[in-house]
């Protein structure tokens, strides 16, 4: 762009000029910062995917006089990018709220920028302990591992399990699911034998495993995704190591099932979220989403798709006096939201509050159990 | 008023007058953002040049170096209070430290081993920003919430800061250009060219080579810093092996050993995915199918090193010009 110093200043003189344009009232905008490409590309489109099915379904229901519009940009998962989009949301004056990003490294430096501006941001995976803390502006829809790790915890107790061997990723959230289960685990009398972070992709997890079946733990309690999650079930399997496998919710996905096969038999975990679920809500969703799909949707989708619906459902609240300001306090007030992954309730802090429900690897099945 | 001291003028003018009033102009914090971006990525570049352009030594870590700065300023800022004036050459001085740790049993490796090792000196780096959790935070990453505050001037206006951040990259960009266009930089060319002739002619090879990648790891450390304290958190990710390639690409496709070239060649590769966000998901096979093509038709990259020297010897290099009756004798 070739431009002089004098035009450069008659555009800043237009520009003080212009009177800041009022929220248009023929759109509402949201922003949605993902990865579209990238590492992470695949859970990026998978949320844009839930997006777009909540988004279609609520401008058709006719809540609003006016639709509303999300506008998606591609981060990459690289904290530069996402540091860009979120200035780039925040100049744009019609954008009154964001959701995203995916990993809580982008999240957490794009939040910097929310923070700054007073804009609210709603991540649906950001799982980063401090990311909820950073200000008033920021939410997440993702269970905290405390709440995981509690539950997981006083079910191991209600077995009679008391040794018991931790293995998560080395990540923020993977450090998240060791404090948030060891914690509650120690003050009931538990004890936690071996503990070990591994690096996220590792191949061969018999080193692992042959160390902690030396403590001879009664269970082992694991923070992994489906891809290392499934190979880790599998040299597990192969091992022969008896020990049952605890999880959360982030292993509550049908390509664990697929890649692990029978070795995922008898997991035991935490989810929010379970597609055969016959609630009107997450079948709505699940009918939606096999439309497009020939695989059903695991939790991210879902908790994509909640973080949207309470994003919308805060916007139809504050409508018409629709600012920044007072779509973050509606949905700070957010209270018993009905979404698929169950009822949300926002604390003070910006954490979701949510049942949790337990489930285990059944026949090639994840299945709600008692 | 000659013709180097014009362009010189006009480059000052460009970066202090000219960029500030557009981006006035437009008043949107993303092209404050991407200008501040830019520039980090320019000064990362410019002290890679200095190793890979110049010295022609194939470094993989890079991005390594980066982090140590940033992590010491950020570790230093939000943990010990020691702000950005002090922060700031203590992230440089870092990361020149543990360059120089690693540089002495490296440096007298040759070629592809040389950068094997580098590769290594990175990991080794990345592993310990994520696994050493009582230092760095692991994973978790470091907040910091101080804004930039130089000699007890609160700096957080988007105008301020990028002032800071052009000034220290100036400056910085203003050392290396002296640095790889002088008689030093010759000497580091003539490592590349051939290391056992230059050693003949009594240049101290190993010593030469540690100096260049000191200097170049005390800029990436600079550069960390800037990154730390204009972004206000950082972990682990951003300074992953990705990001020493990302960089390396810049020398390459700017220019091997020309510096106005690899500046090029930083601007294109942090403007250009920016400026395709608009053709959605395709953008990086477009920036990739550029850089092929840039590597394909312009080996010697985008600004090459000899048109590079020459323009260099032309306009900045008051020392080559012949004085009268004499010959040139190059830069001192």
């Amino acid at each position: 762009m070739k431009l002089t110093r004098r035009t450069a200043l008659l555009l800043a003189a237009a520009t003080a000029l212009t009177p800041v344009a009022a929220f248009a009232q023929d759109s509402v905008k949201l922003g949605y910062q993902l990865p579209l490409t990238g590492n992470t590309a695949q859970y990026g489109q998978d949320f844009k995917d839930a997006a777009e099915i909540a988004l279609t379904k609520f401008n058709a229901s006719g809540a609003l006089p006016v639709p509303v519009e999300i506008i998606y940009e591609d981060s990459r998962s690289d904290a530069k990018e996402g540091v860009t989009i979120a200035r780039k949301f925040v100049d744009d004056k019609e954008i009154v709220g964001v959701l995203g990003d995916f990993t809580s490294t982008v999240s957490m430096a794009a939040a910097q920028v929310y923070k700054k501006a007073g804009m609210v941001q709603l991540s649906q995976t950001a799982s980063h302990p401090d990311f909820a803390k950073i200000s008033k502006w920021q939410f997440r829809n993702i269970t905290t591992q405390d709440q995981e790790g509690a539950v997981n915890a006083q079910w191991m107790m209600d077995k009679g399990i008391k040794k018991v061997a931790v293995i998560a990723e080395q990540t923020d959230w993977g450090q998240s699911v060791a404090k948030g289960f060891v914690e509650p685990f120690e003050a009931a009398g538990g004890e936690v034998v071996y503990t070990e972070f591994f690096n996220r992709g590792l191949a061969d997890f018999r080193s692992i495993i042959t160390k902690l079946e030396d403590q001879a733990p009664d269970a082992v309690y694991t923070g992994f995704f489906y891809e290392d999650g499934a190979q880790f079930l599998k040299q597990m399997a192969q091992l022969d190591a008896a020990i049952p496998v605890y999880s959360t919710s982030a292993a509550y996905n049908d390509q664990l099932i697929e890649l692990a096969g029978d070795a995922a038999e008898g997991l035991l975990l935490t989810a929010t979220f379970l597609p055969t679920r016959m609630d009107a809500n997450v079948q709505e969703f699940v009918t939606e989403w096999d439309k497009t799909h020939d695989h059903a949707p695991g939790q991210f989708p879902a908790q994509a798709y909640d973080a949207v619906n309470i994003m919308l459902a805060a916007v139809v609240k504050a409508y018409p006096d629709l600012t920044r300001d007072s779509l973050r306090d509606a949905v700070a007030a957010t209270t018993d939201f009905p979404g698929v992954t169950g009822n949300t309730t926002f604390d003070e802090n910006g954490e979701p509050l949510k049942e949790l429900t337990k489930a285990s690897v059944v026949g090639g099945m994840f299945v709600e159990v008692e | 008023m000659s013709k180097s001291l014009l362009i010189k003028l006009g480059l000052l003018v460009l970066a202090f007058i000219l960029i500030p009033a557009l981006l006035m102009g437009f008043d949107k914090g993303y092209y404050y953002q991407i200008a501040t971006i830019a520039a980090i990525f320019m000064l990362l570049a410019a002290s890679l040049h200095l190793v890979t352009g110049v010295a022609g030594l194939l470094h993989l870590g890079h991005a390594a170096l980066y982090g140590v700065g940033a992590y010491v300023a950020a570790i230093l800022g939000a943990n010990h209070g020691i702000g950005f004036t002090l922060g700031l050459p203590l992230a440089g001085l870092s990361a020149a430290a543990i360059a120089f740790l690693v540089a002495l049993p490296t440096m007298r490796l040759m070629s592809i081993y040389f950068a094997v090792a580098t590769l290594g000196i990175g990991q080794m780096l990345y592993l310990v920003f994520l696994n050493w959790v009582g230092l760095t935070n692991g994973p978790n990453g470091v907040m910091l919430f101080s804004g930039i505050n130089l000699f007890g001037l609160e700096i957080d206006s988007d105008l301020g800061i990028y002032y800071v951040v052009a000034g220290v990259v100036a400056v910085s960009i203003l050392v290396l250009n002296r640095l790889s266009h002088s008689y030093y930089g010759n000497a580091l060319r003539s490592l590349r060219e051939d290391d056992q002739c230059a050693s003949a002619m009594g240049i101290n090879v190993t010593v030469m080579k540690i100096q260049a990648f000191v200097i170049s790891a005390f800029f990436a450390g600079i550069a960390g810093a800037l990154w730390a304290y204009t972004t206000g958190y950082i972990s682990p990710n951003d300074f992953h092996f990705s990001q020493s390639i990302l960089i390396l690409t810049m020398v390459v496709v700017g220019g091997l050993g020309s510096l106005p070239g690899v500046l090029i060649g930083a601007l294109l590769l942090i403007l250009l995915p920016e400026a395709l966000r608009s053709v959605g998901d395709i953008r990086n096979i477009i920036v990739g199918v550029l850089m092929f093509s840039a590597i394909l038709f312009l080996p010697k990259g985008l600004f090459g090193e000899v048109s590079a020297l020459n323009f260099a010897r032309r306009v900045l290099g008051q020392g080559w010009a012949a004085q009268k009756g004499e010959k040139g004798i190059g830069w001192k």
